[in-house]
């Protein structure tokens, strides 16, 4: 593709974050940074059993400490707040639900779970306080794992359900029980997925300020106008009496999605003590939360020459307690995801979301789709293994062709656009594939394990799910002043990963203005227009698609105002570039044209001084009207993109060490390729680190043992290589711009391709991946176990 | 209320020690960190960063390390092996600059560096307390995981290291860069290889092994040292389980460690063996 070079600030260049000057010299505020008059402090007191019923909570002694203002126990709390609207709530999926209150009542499911809570002067004196709480409980039996949750006797969490799953969903289109019986060859295997967590740097926290009967919450969160509706719901307080501001967010990923108690709770806080109430979570508490962790027993059959074609699948996802939070709808998307790329329109796959004893799962970036593709691409590869076919020959043989899209997958996903086989083309001569093999028998010779490892990964983006707070669309109003500025308001929030810079460069690129005209207003429930924030990649979807059409009224108007001011006819061609419009040879500023017509609008004509727009807008390629098989298409957009990783394991110890890394990727039209490379970049090495080395681990008890930084081990710059960052473009041909989600891909062909890397590192023990993380004590046991087969194999 | 105390000097140190209720701090950056998360709420705090209890001297036999001697001083100096392990340490210039050598003596975290180090270099540690002084072999001095010789109303005043004549080599095993040591080998190696092993057990294993006589691969040299830490951790009841890796791991790659430190010595002396 030849392309001449993109000017400063228009679609498609990378002007500098926005905000970068104020992040990296240390001036940007944060919700912390924020203490009004009067400020309180909250702390959560949270359970010590993982199962119990409470029986007493004596508050007395907390009550009598420094500086206490109140403490609140679940039976209190209760009096005052109903339960916490789901964002996806389990009924509308025809599954079990249950009351998630902001402080449980009678009884707790988890270790960590909230019972009370305690306000006072400073936290210090509220963490001294909640230390003197004392709750008792008759403990329950509990149960860590779902394979045990689902067995007939295990523990009931929930009393009223009729076992611990929340649902159970079939998955897939044909018969592929019969096409397994006809394959040539049939692999099968058990992956499991282990529980990692998102770990933003700045942890939730929310600071309520009841006055004057009014409700307004700074939040660190994700979707603003949601949490007015959920806060309005829980606490019966009509939505024109609450605003929602959003400051700074220090990394989201899903986490700060809402539907967590501690929302209710702290606005409730504040209404009951009649004072700006805050409370930040505490990173032992952020490290409760849980972003994957599934089992996987599939089957795959392919023909001699690699072509697949059945595949069958059970997924147990174990979401931990039940929340109303968006997380435990994520197994859905791993189901659905599948068989990702690959053109094989027979798949059986059967999933159960169970639950257990654990804290639960929250929405995190990957949003499920990441274990399609864990699980997708060991399958491959084995498929490769056992006809000793080349993995990138398989992958090729059953990629959709590039000339079947729209393609309408065997789960009901209908794929807008891509060129898979292009991808792999790109990635295989990053790393000098036929070369890189070479290089491999050479290591081996020697002694060294030396591994090359592919992953393919489809990314769903910007859902629009019936019945959900998930929705496909946003609105966003562009607004002139009489000085040419540009006030840009959306329902799109930026998690910091610089959507705002995105829109910035699109509004500015459609009307003809400079982009430093342009300012975004984010993130406030009183000024910006109804949205609904940022995920699943929809921000410069549908954020970038409504300020699109704003922009071009805004643009239009002007036009109208600039014809009328500078005498032009009808059939004039009109342009407007840099700040200024131009005709026939004359040209005038647009503040001009601007102050013009919104000082002088009945003067030069028939035209109103409204220099603003609100629009709205939805891209196609969406249908919630279930087909024959009950599929819907939730998703419009698919990016995709291709994954090598090569590793060195070393046998003695188990590491893994990454040598080099190549993500081809494809999102269709870049509005931003710097911002696109850094969210890709992160979403790669969020999957690294839960390939390698990140797993929340849980002591018998049901307490999180891995509560900070030094047992849950992130990737530090020294473990992840040099990310090599390759772009395709396939636009979208039901978007704006052509453009497709980007910002979750990464995390799933990370964990594939460093999986496949390590196995084949390890080809000559015979070892066969069936886990992430694949960290040192889990890569010998699988050692381990090769050898235990090759020896029962001898015998 | 919690008391905290900043001595001035060794004297007003011991004496503030003296309830033998207070924790010291030296860098704080095991303590400091405990105390933020509310995982220990000592009743009193002897801090000790002005005690004059940090820098090195050094004699014709040896070297006398003061206990507030920190990582960062330390990998400038030409303390054997010391100097080295202190270019290793986890975390960065703000840890180097506070973490000191004494404290993580004192501290006595299985998975830390200077215990096993200590041990190899056959220090001598100097305590000090109201009751008088008293000077403890090293491998005497760390009694299990967290746990030491040094009584609540004493503190670690230096650590005495041998001068060493010999080669010394040193392997860490992390399971990532930001893991904590999880198996440590320090080795002196004379006309047989003093080897300490940090990590493994809740306490350093000694090890006295032959030399390699045809290189480190050796699996007739490699069995020896296996049978020597299986020996060693059966006399320290067994490897030590933490959250990031199982005991039974630890004693596993334990001998590949000792393997490694003991070619990174002879390598330095020689040139010629490699691991």
């Amino acid at each position: 593709m030849t392309s001449a070079p993109v000017q400063e600030g228009r679609i498609g260049a990378s002007p500098r974050k926005r905000d970068g000057a104020t992040l990296l010299t240390g001036r940007a505020l944060f919700l912390d940074d924020y203490a009004p008059t009067g400020l309180l402090h909250a702390v959560v007191v949270r359970s010590t059993v993982a199962h119990g019923r409470i029986l007493t909570i004596d508050t007395a002694a907390a009550e009598g400490s420094d500086g206490v203002v109140l403490v609140l126990t679940g039976e209190q709390a209760a009096q005052h707040a109903g339960p916490v609207p789901y964002f996806i709530d389990p009924a509308a999926r025809g599954g079990n639900r249950t009351d998630i209150r902001c402080l449980q009542v009678d009884k707790v499911v988890h270790h960590g779970q909230p019972v009370a809570a305690v306000v006072a002067g400073t936290r210090l004196q509220a963490e001294a306080a909640a230390r003197l709480v004392e709750v008792e409980y008759d403990v329950l039996p509990h149960v860590l794992d779902a394979t045990a949750a689902m067995a007939p006797d295990a523990p009931r969490i929930y009393e009223d359900w009729p076992g611990n799953v929340i649902t159970h969903n079939r998955y897939g289109s044909g018969d592929a029980d019969s096409r397994l019986a006809e394959s040539d060859v049939v692999v099968s295997g058990e992956l499991h997925i282990g529980r990692t967590t998102t770990s933003p740097i700045e942890p939730r926290g929310y600071l309520a300020s009841w006055a004057d009967d009014r409700l307004t919450v700074h939040a660190s969160c994700q979707n603003p106008h949601q949490m007015r509706w959920m806060l309005s719901v829980s606490l019966g307080i009509d939505e024109s009496r609450i605003r929602i501001v959003t400051a700074k967010v220090g990394g989201s990923f899903g986490l700060k999605m809402q539907g967590h108690p501690e929302e209710t709770l702290i606005a409730l806080l504040s209404i009951l003590t009649g004072r700006p109430v805050k409370w930040i979570e505490d990173r032992r508490e952020t490290l409760m939360a849980g972003a994957r962790e599934q089992v996987h027993r599939f089957r795959v059959g392919a023909r001699r020459d690699g072509r697949i074609l059945g595949l069958v699948n059970e997924i147990t996802a174990d979401v931990g307690a039940l929340t109303a939070q968006a997380g435990w709808a994520m197994p859905n998307m791993s189901a659905t995801t599948q068989p990702s790329g690959y053109a094989v329109q027979d798949c059986r796959i059967e999933l159960d979301i169970v639950c257990t004893n654990k804290p639960p799962l929250n929405a995190a970036r990957g949003f499920g789709k990441d274990a399609a593709h864990f699980v997708m691409e060991r399958a491959v590869d084995l498929v490769a293994r056992e006809l000793d076919l080349d993995p990138a020959d398989v992958r090729r043989i059953n990629f959709i062709p590039t000339d079947e899209f729209p393609y309408r997958t065997s789960t009901g996903l209908n794929i807008d656009s891509g060129d898979f086989h292009g991808l792999l083309d790109k990635v295989l001569d990053a790393v000098d594939y036929p070369a890189l093999r070479e290089r491999q028998q050479a290591a081996r010779a020697e002694g060294r394990c030396l591994g090359i490892g592919l992953g393919f990964e489809l990314t769903p983006e910007s859902s629009d799910s019936p019945g959900t707070f998930v929705s496909g669309f946003d609105t966003t109003t562009v607004r002139m002043s009489v000085t040419g500025s540009v006030t840009v308001l959306t329902g799109v929030t930026s998690p910091g990963g610089g959507n705002d810079t995105g829109l910035a460069q699109i509004v500015s690129d459609e009307i003809g203005i400079p982009i430093d005209w342009v300012e975004l207003v984010q993130g406030d429930t009183d000024r910006c227009p109804n949205g609904f924030g940022n995920f699943s990649g929809r921000s410069m979807v549908v954020g970038g698609g409504s300020a699109t059409l704003a922009a071009r009224d805004v643009r239009d108007k002007l036009v109208d105002a600039a014809r009328r001011l500078m005498g032009l006819g009808e059939g004039d061609e009109v342009t407007i570039g840099d700040g200024v419009v131009s005709a026939g040879g004359t040209s005038m500023a647009v503040p001009d044209v601007a102050r013009g017509l919104l000082t002088r609008a009945f003067a030069i004509g028939d035209i109103e001084p409204v220099l603003e727009s609100t629009r709205a807008y939805k891209p196609g390629n969406i249908n919630h009207v279930p087909d024959e098989l009950g599929r819907i298409q939730p998703y419009p957009t698919y990016s995709s993109s291709l994954h090598a990783a090569v590793v060195d394991v070393d046998p003695e110890t188990g590491k893994v060490t990454l040598l080099d890394y190549v993500m081809a990727h494809d999102c269709g039209t870049m509005i931003n390729p710097a911002l696109v490379e850094g969210q890709a970049r992160g979403a790669v090495t969020m999957g690294l680190g839960s390939a390698l080395s990140e797993q929340l681990r849980f002591a018998q008890d049901g307490s999180l043992a891995s509560n900070r930084f030094k047992s849950y081990l992130l990737p530090r710059a020294g473990d992840v290589p040099l990310l090599r960052m390759l772009h395709q473009v396939t636009p979208s041909p039901f978007t704006m711009h052509g453009n497709k989600g980007a910002g979750e891909a990464g995390v799933g062909g990370a964990q594939a391709s460093v999986a496949n890397a390590v196995e084949d590192a390890l080809a000559s023990y015979g070892v066969t991946v069936d886990r992430v993380p694949l960290n040192p004590p889990a890569v010998l046991d699988l050692m381990d176990a090769a050898m235990a087969a090759s020896d029962g194999g001898a015998r | 209320m919690m008391r905290y105390a900043r001595p001035e000097s060794l004297d007003e140190a011991v004496a503030a020690l003296a309830d033998g209720d207070a924790t010291v701090v030296g860098g704080g950056t095991m303590v400091v960190p405990d105390m933020t998360h509310g995982r220990t709420r000592p009743a009193a705090v002897v801090d000790l960063c002005r005690a004059g209890l940090g820098g090195i001297e050094a004699d014709g036999t040896g070297w006398t390390v003061g206990a507030m001697t920190s990582y960062a001083v330390l990998e400038r100096s030409l303390v054997p092996l010391l100097a080295r392990v202190a270019h290793g340490i986890t975390g960065g210039p703000q840890i180097r600059h506070r973490g000191t050598v004494g404290g993580s003596a004192c501290y006595a975290n299985p998975g830390s560096d200077i215990p096993a180090v200590l041990v190899a270099l056959r220090a001598r540690l100097l305590l000090v307390g109201a009751q008088g002084s008293r000077e403890v072999a090293a491998r005497d001095f760390f009694r299990d995981a967290f746990e030491t010789l040094r009584r609540p109303d004493e503190l670690l005043a230096t650590m005495r290291v041998p001068a060493v004549e010999l080669p010394f080599g040193y392997h860490k095993f992390k399971l990532a860069e930001g893991s904590w040591p999880i198996v440590t080998a320090a080795c002196v190696a004379g006309e047989r290889l003093r080897v300490a092993v940090g990590g493994a057990a809740a306490v350093p294993l000694l090890l006295d092994l032959d030399r390699p006589s045809v290189g480190t691969a050796d699996p007739a040299w490699r069995d020896h040292v296996r049978h020597e830490v299986a020996r060693a951790l059966s006399d320290v009841g067994g490897p030590f389980d933490d959250v990031l890796a199982p005991g039974a791991y630890k004693a596993r790659i334990a001998p590949a460690i000792v393997a490694r430190a003991v070619a990174d010595a002879l390598q330095a002396y020689s040139g010629e063996e490699s691991a």
